[in-house]
C-alpha cells in the first residue's frame, strides 16, 4: 500500500484523542549540531482543522489492527474500517519530513493492540528510539501507553518521550466492563503509577536522565455512557492528586460508522465537553474543588459558565472590592482571568483602581459588574437575587452548538 | 512642530528620543514619519542638539517594552512610544501599565507583535529544494511569509535552534533572512532572487502533509468559526492546506457530520478482525 494511503486510513484512525499538545518539554535546540528539532517549554499550534482543532503533532496510529473490541472505538477488532500499518521506519520519516517543513512541532504515537500489549509496547518504543537515537530528533514525542505493557518498558518510553498517557476511556469499573470487556480500570490505574513513580524518582535531581518532562496526561469519553459531570469531575481531581496528572482531557463521544448498539447514535452537546474544558481548568489554575462546583448537582449548567455559576451560588462573598481583596478571591469573579488579576495587583500598587481601568483591562464587565466594588463604582445590583441575575447572565443556547477547544 | 524621521530603526528612534527627553520637548510638538507633511499647522523645526539638561531615568524593563511594541507596524507607531517614555520619566508609572489608557495601547501592541512572531513560528511553511539546486544555491529549505509587523529579525533564531545545520531561508514582502547553518544573514531590504526562489519552489512532496490534514480534521466537529479565530484569514494563502479549508467545511456541511470519518476512508473496502486475533 502507498505511504499516503496508509497515512490517510491511520491519521483518520487517531483523530479521535483529543490531545495535540505539545507544551511543557525541556529546553532543547539542535542549533549547530546534527539532527533536528528543538523545544522550550511552549507550545506551537502549527495549523488548525475546520473542526476548530489545532495541530501540533503528526498524531497517527502504529496501526490500526486491533485485538480489543472497545465499543466507543472506530478501531475495534469488529469494525468495518480498512486497515493499515506503518513501518517504525515510515513513521520515522513522515515526522522528519513534516517536521522540517514546520508543519508539526513532534509525534503522538499511538497503536491499535497487535499480538500482545507487550510487543504493541516494544513497537511504540523503537520508533521513539529510532527518531532520539539515530536521527538525533529533538522536538516533543508523545506515546501513548498500553495499560498492561510490563512497567519496564513503561519505563523505557518515559526516558525516550516527553509525555505518556494512559487512557482511562470510561469513568467508572462498571462502564469499562460492559464497553471495553478487555480494558481494566486497575491496570490504566497501575500504569499510571508506574508513571508517577518514575517521574518522581529523577524530581529534584538535576544530572538524573528526564522522564516523561512535560508530564502524563489521559483521556476519558463523554457521552458514551450515563456518566455524570459530578463523576468526572471528582475522578479528574483524583487522578490529578494521586498521580500527578498534567491535563485530563475530556472527549465528546463521536459517532463512528456502524456503530454497534451499545453505544449512543448521536454525540453528546459539545458545550457539554466546553464546561467540562472549563470546570477543569477551574480546578488545575484557580484552585477551585470539584466538590465547590458541583455541589448537590449532578451535572454542570449549560448555560452559565462554572465559575459563574460557583459566584451565583455564593453570594455572600460578593461584591469583592477590587483594591483589597486577596488575588486569590479576584480570580473567583466571574468575568475576570487570572492575567487581568495580576494586572490589578500591579496596577494598585500604583494608585486605586477605578470602574474604567477594569474596561481597559478588558474584563469581561457584562460578567463581573454585579460581583465588584470600585473606588468609583459600587453595584446597584448587589440587592438582586440570584435566579433574577442568572436569567439576565445566561448564554443564549443557539440551536448549534459550539464547541470551543480548551 | 520637530518632524522626525528613524527609518523604522529602534536604535535611532531610542538616541532621537534621549536628546527630546534631555530637552524637556513634549511629546505634542514632536512627530515621526511621513504625516506631518499633511499637517498644514506643521512647521518643521530642528532637533536642539547636545544631550539637554534633563537626566531621565526610567525603569530598565520600560526600555525592552518599547522596543518589543515599536515592532507594531501602524499610526503613530513611534509618537506613542515617545508619548510613554515621557510620562514615566516625568514620575507617571501607570503610562505602562495596562489598567491606563496609553499603557493598555503600549501592552496591547506588545501583545500583537509577540502574537505576529508565533505566527511565525506557527505558519511558516518551508519547502524542501531538490538536491541539485539545494547544492547549487547552498540552501536546503525556502519559505514566503508575510508578518504583519517587524518581527522577522527578532525572532527567526526559532528555526535555527530546530533545524540543526539545515541552511534555510525566510522571505517577505519587505525584509529577508537567511542561515547557513552557522550564522543568520538578516536584510532589511529582502534581495529579489531570495524572494524569487521562496515564490517559485516546486514542491512535489506536498501531497503527504495534505493527506494528513484532511484525515486529522473530524467532520462530525465542524467548527469554521474556532478555525478562524486562531488562524486567521490572510494566512491561508501561504499555508498549503489553506485550499482544503472551504473543501472540507463545504464536504461536512453536506452529509459528512453524522460521523468522524472522512469520506474516502468509508469507501474503502473494511477488514473485520476475528476474536482470535485473525482475519474475518
Amino acid at each position: 500500500m502507498q505511504l499516503t494511503a496508509k497515512l490517510g486510513i491511520l491519521a483518520d484512525a487517531a483523530k479521535y484523542d483529543a490531545s495535540c499538545a505539545s507544551s511543557g518539554a525541556p529546553k532543547r535546540s539542535s542549533r549547530g549540531r546534527d539532527g533536528l528539532g528543538a523545544t522550550d517549554g511552549m507550545g506551537i499550534c502549527h495549523s488548525y482543522t475546520p473542526d476548530g482543532r489545532c495541530v501540533s503533532l503528526l498524531k497517527v496510529l502504529l496501526t490500526n489492527f486491533c485485538l480489543y473490541d472497545c465499543q466507543y472505538c472506530v478501531n475495534r477488532r469488529s469494525s468495518n474500517v480498512p486497515r493499515a500499518r506503518f513501518s517504525p521506519e515510515e513513521v520515522v520519516r513522515l515526522t522528519l519530513d513534516f517536521y522540517r517543513r514546520n508543519c508539526i512541532s513532534g509525534l503522538f504515537l499511538s497503536s491499535g493492540i497487535i499480538r500482545s500489549a507487550d510487543y504493541t509496547m516494544e513497537q511504540l518504543i523503537r520508533v521513539a528510539r529510532l527518531l532520539r537515537e539515530e536521527h538525533a530528533f529533538r522536538g516533543y514525542i508523545h506515546l501513548k501507553t498500553i495499560p498492561d505493557a510490563d512497567p519496564l518498558l513503561i519505563e523505557e518510553a518515559g526516558r525516550l518521550a516527553d509525555r505518556l498517557s494512559v487512557n482511562i476511556e470510561l469513568p467508572t469499573d462498571a462502564s469499562l466492563q460492559r464497553l471495553a470487556p478487555e480494558k481494566r480500570a486497575s491496570t490504566i490505574r497501575q500504569a499510571m503509577g508506574v508513571i508517577h513513580h518514575g517521574q518522581q524518582a529523577v524530581a529534584g535531581e538535576p544530572r538524573a536522565p528526564r522522564f516523561t518532562p512535560a508530564g502524563q496526561s489521559t483521556q476519558v469519553i463523554v457521552g458514551a455512557d450515563a456518566t455524570d459531570d459530578s463523576t468526572l469531575l471528582r475522578n479528574a481531581e483524583s487522578l490529578y492528586q494521586g498521580y500527578g496528572l498534567k491535563r485530563v482531557y475530556y472527549s465528546a463521544f463521536s459517532p463512528i460508522p456502524d456503530s454497534p448498539s451499545s453505544v449512543p447514535l448521536a454525540a453528546p452537546p459539545l458545550l457539554r465537553e466546553h464546561r467540562l474544558y472549563q470546570a477543569d481548568f477551574l480546578l488545575r489554575g484557580y484552585g477551585y474543588k470539584a466538590g465547590e462546583l458541583l455541589g448537590e448537582a449532578g451535572n454542570l449548567a449549560l448555560d452559565i459558565d462554572p465559575k459563574l455559576a460557583w459566584a451565583l451560588a455564593n453570594r455572600e462573598v460578593f461584591p469583592l472590592d477590587v483594591n483589597r481583596a486577596e488575588p486569590a478571591l479576584l480570580a473567583r469573579i466571574p468575568g475576570i482571568g487570572l492575567r487581568s488579576v495580576q494586572r490589578m495587583v500591579a496596577l494598585r500598587r500604583e494608585r486605586r483602581i477605578r470602574y474604567d481601568d477594569l474596561i481597559q483591562l478588558r474584563c469581561v464587565l457584562e460578567k463581573a459588574r454585579p460581583f465588584i466594588v470600585t473606588s468609583d463604582y459600587r453595584p446597584a445590583q448587589a440587592e438582586l437575587r440570584s435566579g433574577l441575575l442568572r436569567a439576565r447572565l445566561r448564554e443564549p443556547q443557539a440551536p448549534v452548538q459550539m464547541g470551543l477547544w480548551g | 512642530m520637530i518632524a522626525l524621521d528613524c527609518g523604522d530603526d529602534f536604535a535611532i528612534w531610542r538616541d532621537q528620543a534621549r536628546q527630546l527627553l534631555g530637552h524637556g520637548i513634549d511629546p505634542a510638538t514632536v512627530t515621526w514619519g511621513q504625516t506631518w507633511m499633511d499637517d498644514l499647522l506643521a512647521v518643521p523645526t530642528p532637533l536642539p542638539a547636545g544631550p539637554g539638561p534633563f537626566h531621565a531615568r526610567v525603569p530598565a524593563a520600560l526600555l525592552a517594552q518599547l522596543e518589543q511594541a515599536g515592532r507594531y507596524r501602524g499610526e503613530q507607531r513611534w509618537n506613542l512610544l515617545y508619548e510613554v517614555l515621557w510620562r514615566v520619566a516625568h514620575g507617571d508609572r501607570t503610562a505602562m501599565l495596562a489598567g491606563d489608557r496609553l499603557g493598555s495601547e503600549l501592552q496591547r501592541r506588545i501583545r500583537q507583535v509577540g502574537r505576529e512572531a508565533h505566527h511565525l513560528h506557527a505558519f511558516v511553511r518551508f519547502v524542501p529544494l531538490p538536491e541539485a539546486l539545494a547544492e547549487q544555491l547552498q540552501l536546503d529549505l525556502v519559505a514566503y511569509h508575510e508578518p504583519a509587523h517587524d518581527i522577522l529579525d527578532s525572532a527567526s533564531a526559532h528555526f535555527a535552534e530546530r533545524l540543526g545545520r539545515q541552511r534555510w531561508l525566510i522571505a517577505t514582502p519587505h525584509d529577508g533572512i537567511r542561515y547557513d547553518g552557522a550564522q543568520l544573514d538578516y536584510r532589511r531590504q529582502c534581495p529579489q532572487d531570495w524572494r524569487q526562489w521562496a515564490r517559485n519552489a516546486d514542491d512535489p512532496g506536498a501531497e503527504l502533509w495534505l493527506a494528513y490534514y484532511r484525515h486529522t480534521f473530524n467532520p462530525a466537529r465542524l467548527n469554521p468559526g474556532a478555525l478562524r479565530q486562531h488562524l486567521p484569514g490572510r494566512f491561508w494563502r501561504h499555508l498549503p492546506e489553506g485550499p482544503l479549508i472551504p473543501e472540507l467545511v463545504g464536504q461536512a456541511r453536506h452529509g459528512k457530520q453524522r460521523d468522524g470519518q472522512a469520506l474516502e476512508i468509508g469507501r474503502q473496502q473494511g477488514k473485520r478482525i476475528g476474536a482470535g486475533g485473525t482475519d474475518r
